[in-house]
Parts: C-alpha cells; structure tokens; sequence
C-alpha cells in the first residue's frame, strides 16, 4: 500500500463520491431512526428489516414488473409506509398502553421479536438467493481522471431530492408542525389539541418508508435478500450515534462522515476489517464526545 | 376464602416449597443418567446452558435495567479467550474457565467504563458494536484465531482420576450442573446483598437513588463486570466441551444474542431462576419439533412480542399458581 495515493486528487475525488453514496444511504436510515427515537421514544431495531422490503418491493417492481425505477422507489416507501403504520397501530401502540416507565427497554425488545421475525419470514418466503438489478441507469461522466457514473448520480440527487421533501414537509404542513410539536413536548401538543397518536402513526410510517425508500435506491449496490437489512442497520445506528441520538440534521452530518470515512478504510484496507473500523471510530465518540459529534455542548445524553 | 386462594396457600407452604424444589434438583440430576441416551443428555446440557445464559442476562436486566445487545459476543470473548490460550500456550482448560472469565470480565469493564454513565441504550448499542468488532476481528484473523476455518479447541484433560474425553457426555452435564450451581449460588447472593438492593433501587428510580448518596454508574459497573465475568466462565465451558469455534453469527452474533434474550424474558426478568425453566421449555420445544428450521426463529421473535404485550412477567406470572 504505497501512502502516496492518499493524495492522489483521482482517487481522493472517486472515493469521496462513493463515500458521499454511501453516505446517502446512512443519512437516509439515520433520518427514519432519529426520526422514530425523537417521536416515540423507540429504539427501532426492525428498522434493517424495513430496508430489507424495500429491495424486494424494489426488485419485483423494476425487474419483474418491468416499471421505472422511480415508481419501484415510490412503491417501496409506499408500501414502507402502510407496513409501519400497520406496525405502530398493531404492535407499538398497545405496548405504549402497557408499558409506562419500562417503554425504552421494552419497545426496543419488541422491535427484535420484530426484527427476527420478518427476517425468518423473508427467509421462508423469498428463499435466501439474491434478487438484484446490476445496473439502473447506464452512462457516465468524466472529469480527467475521475469516472462518476450516471447511476450512482442519480442515487445521490434523488437521495438529496427525498430529503429535501421531508424538510419541506416537517417544516412548513400543519401535520410537519404537529410532529415537531410532539417532538418537543408531547404533553404540551396534546393541550394544545394535537392528537398524538396520530403523529406517532404518521412518524413511525414516515420512518419506515425512508429505510423501504434507501433500500430500493440502493439495490444496484445491495440486491434483496433476507439479511441484506443488517450492515445498514448496524450503519445506521452508528451514524445516528455520531449525530447524536433524536438529532436529525446530526443524523444527516453523521451518514456522510460514515460514508467518506469507510469508502476510505475500504480502499486502504482489506474489506474485512471495514466492520471494525466503524465500531472503533463509535467508542471513541462515546468516549469522548458522547452526546454526538454535531449536538450543542453541554446535553447531557 | 375462594378455593382457588386456598389451594395457592397450600401450594406455596413451606415444606410443600422444599419438596418442590428437592423434585426438582432430582430431575436435573437423575434424568440424564436414568435415561442414559447420548441425545437425552445433549439436550439437557444445552438447555442448562440457556438457562444459566438466560439467568445471567437476568442479573443485568432484570435487577439493573441493563440492556446488552452484544451478549453472544462476551461469550465469544471467553470461548476464545480460553480455547486460544490452550491452542497457543499449552494452558490447561481447567485454568481456562477463569481465563475466559476475565477475558468476557474485561470487556465488560471496559464496555461498561465507556457507556455506562450514558442513557441506558447506549449501552444496549455499544455492547452491539463491541461485539460484532470482536467477531469480525476474529474472522479477519484466521493466522491466529483460524477465523471462519474454525479452531479446534483441546477437551477438558482428566481431573481427579474423572474422565473428561469428549465422548463422556455425562461428566460435561456435570460439570456444567456443578458449576452452574456455583454461578446461580453467586447471582443470589449478590442480589440478596446490600450490593444487589442497589441495583434494585437504581432500577426503580436511578435519580431518587443517587439523590441519597449512591454512586448509580458504581453499581451498574459492579453488576455488568460480574455477569460478563460469568458469561465469560461459561463461554469457556462451551468452547472445551463443544470442541469447535467459528464466528458464525448463529454462534456468536446477534441470532444467538436474541435466543438468550428471549429465554431471559420468557423466564421472567427480576427472577434469576425463571430463565431455567424457560431454557429448558424452548430448548424442549425446538428439540421436539426438528423440523422447524427458520420458523424457530420466528417463533422466538412471535415469544419476545407476545411477552411484551400480554406477559410482561414471563413464566414467572404462573408462579403464584404452582409454587
């Protein structure tokens, strides 16, 4: 491994553009996590799994349908979404009735029961073969020495395209205010008229289709299978330990500096040890930033 | 006074308590070399192995709120721990159990040492991370550990003239009923403790507690270092009486992690000794049905969410019935 290519502006500019894909993907995860951790007070651990029938819908949409890509990217967050609200409606809900002061520990194990369970599912219904679609668009662009292909553009721009909808929607409809309300006081937003378990509903299927949506604009990179969920879960949760826990644009910073970081560690080192890295680079967070790299000083996590 | 109250009183009299328990430990002792069948006494080790794992995961979830989501990885780091220190230096397995002991007891010091004075699931995520970092490093490092090869790991020699080869099934089921004993005698003494009504009162209330002067982080740190410090001593009895280690995720990743979880909820947290009889159920359960495969693991899943929803207390909510 000779340390010059460090510098080398090609692959400098190549790796940070497939660390910024990457990136895409976690930032997209991370957002549905903090997004349910903020709401409910949920420690998804399904939230994989989500990711998981996202490249299903993804691939029988685009590949077996025949459809455009768009309406399989579509139709994996639609379908995120029903599955969520049939999930937070069915399963959270009436824990959250029961649970009281053990809600923490106890939503997050009902979230592995559920984990386990679409996984084995997913197993016993699609078989454990891998359904992927190898290229989406074709094409590329060159500057000089750097190659970026059309396609993993367009999963950057509609990832940034999701994004900035979800904005637009938390920041400026009657429901978007209602959750940020509920996020910052539940009791309060309950005076004032808001139902929240409505917004609970609504967050947790929101959630949802962002994991269904990042698997199905990733499936180029992970094809559908029953375990395909994990690696980005475990990402995932890393990232939005990085932003600090329930902080969204944190979520967002987080998923990118992930992103760039392991592009790097993959390409310096043997793949195998990319799953080292991450846990390595989180317990030095915690050690020595624990309430994440992009919170305020001083919040006690 | 109903019937039904009645019967309870008589059922939970003192000496009708100690017959009870005197059936029990005659079962667990007398079963296996009655029915003297290699398969009857495979089972039995494994299902006293969950259960003794599931009771373990109870002393920091049950008494302390402690959530570890990387447990198969301290158990990992006492198989290994053990079997690489009899693979590479000759050291007996015998002094193994205590070296695997310290190996899953320090990293859970240390794991604890980082996270423990963050909200609780921080702890559940970093145990998380630690230990999947710990089965990829082994995986990443077939020179030492054999990775994915899989290491063969020595068998326990003879002690006091017993004989320990592999083969000898019954000895291993005794020697893990001895030094479950041993484990479970510990836990309880622990709990019943000044020490242990600390860990009580933090989980009731961590705030209220350390308002009156307890350092909450110190007893949390105490009970996570000793349980991973027990998981480690049996981790190493799996390692030697198994005879073979891989960093499969079915053997030291999140699957194996969520069948103890799952035996730890259905036995009943807060109970120590509901985890047995929750070991010995599920493991009853999948030995009796074969063929079940992945549906085993979506049964575990349907177990976890039905104990959340309806059964909170686990096997545990019988007891007033039959104890």
């Amino acid at each position: 491994m000779d340390p010059s290519l460090l510098a080398d502006p090609a692959i400098l500019s190549e790796l940070i553009f497939q660390g910024l894909v990457r990136g895409a993907m976690y930032a997209l995860m991370g957002i549905g996590l903090s997004l349910i951790f903020g709401i409910l007070g949920v420690v998804n651990f399904a939230h994989g799994e989500f990711f998981m029938l996202g490249t299903y819908a993804m691939y029988y949409v685009s590949a077996v349908l025949g459809l455009p890509f768009l309406a399989g990217i579509a139709a994996a967050a639609m379908m995120l979404f029903v599955v969520g609200v049939l999930i937070e409606r069915g399963l959270i809900e009436p824990l959250r009735k029961r649970a009281g002061r053990d809600w923490l520990l106890d939503s997050f194990v009902l979230t592995i029961g559920l984990m386990v369970i679409l996984q084995n599912l997913a197993l016993l219904g699609f078989g454990s073969r891998r359904r992927g679609i190898t290229t989406m668009i074709e094409g590329s662009l060159t500057f000089g020495d750097v190659v970026i292909t059309y396609e993993r553009l367009a999963i950057l721009a509609l990832a940034v395209v999701i994004v900035g909808l979800l904005a637009a929607y938390i920041k400026l409809t009657d429901t978007g205010k209602a959750i940020r309300a509920t996020a910052q006081h539940p009791e309060a937003a309950q005076t004032l008229g808001i139902d929240i378990n409505r917004i609970y509903t609504i967050a947790f299927g929101i959630g949802a289709a962002l994991a269904g949506a990042a698997g199905a604009l990733l499936i180029s990179i992970f094809p559908a299978f029953p375990n395909v969920g994990y690696q980005p879960v475990l990402k995932s949760f890393a990232v939005v330990i990085l932003g600090g826990l329930g902080n969204i644009p944190g979520a967002i910073a987080g998923g990118f500096v992930l992103g760039i970081v392991e592009a790097y560690a993959i390409f310096f080192m043997s793949a195998g040890w990319q799953s080292v890295i991450t846990p390595l680079i989180i317990v030095l967070v915690l050690i020595f930033r624990p309430q994440g790299l992009f919170s305020a000083q001083g919040e006690r996590p | 006074m109903s019937a039904a109250v009645a019967a309870a009183e008589v059922m939970s009299s003192r000496p009708l308590r100690v017959l009870k328990v005197a059936v029990l430990l005659g079962l667990l002792v007398g079963v296996p070399p009655l029915v003297d069948s290699p398969y009857i006494t495979t089972v039995f080790i494994a299902a006293l192995m969950f259960g003794l794992f599931g009771a373990i995961y109870d002393l920091m979830i049950g008494y302390a709120g402690l959530t570890n989501f990387g447990y198969a990885g301290f158990i990992a780091a006492g198989a290994y721990g053990s079997a690489l220190a009899s693979f590479h230096y000759g050291i007996s397995p015998w002094l193994g159990l205590l070296i695997g002991g310290l190996c899953g007891g320090l990293m859970g010091f240390l794991t604890g040492v980082i996270t423990l004075r963050l909200r609780g699931l921080y702890l559940g995520l970093t145990t998380w991370f630690v230990a999947e970092a710990l089965r990829f490093t082994i995986a990443n490092t077939p020179d030492y550990t054999r990775g994915v090869l899989g290491l063969a790991v020595d068998p326990f020699p003879d002690l006091l003239g017993i004989d320990f080869s592999r083969g000898n099934l019954l000895t291993h089921y005794y020697l893990l009923v001895a030094l479950g004993a041993l484990i479970m005698l510990a836990m309880w003494l622990l709990v019943r403790s000044k020490i242990g009504l600390a860990f009580r009162a933090i989980r009731e209330d961590q705030l209220a507690t350390e308002s009156l002067g307890l350092n909450a982080t110190k007893y949390k740190l105490i009970n996570f270092t000793v349980a991973c410090f027990l998981t480690g001593v049996l981790g190493s009895f799996y390692a030697h009486y198994l005879g073979i280690l891989s960093p499969t995720p079915e053997e030291f990743g999140v699957p194996r992690t969520v069948e103890i979880l799952t035996v730890c909820y259905v036995g009943g947290r807060g109970t120590l000794f509901g985890s047995l009889f929750a070991g010995f159920l599920l493991i009853g359960f999948q030995e009796y049905f074969r063929e079940l495969e992945a549906w085993r693991l979506v049964m575990y899943g349907a177990l976890l969410i039905l104990v959340m929803l309806f059964a909170p207390k686990g096997l545990a909510g019988l007891k007033k019935y039959v104890w």
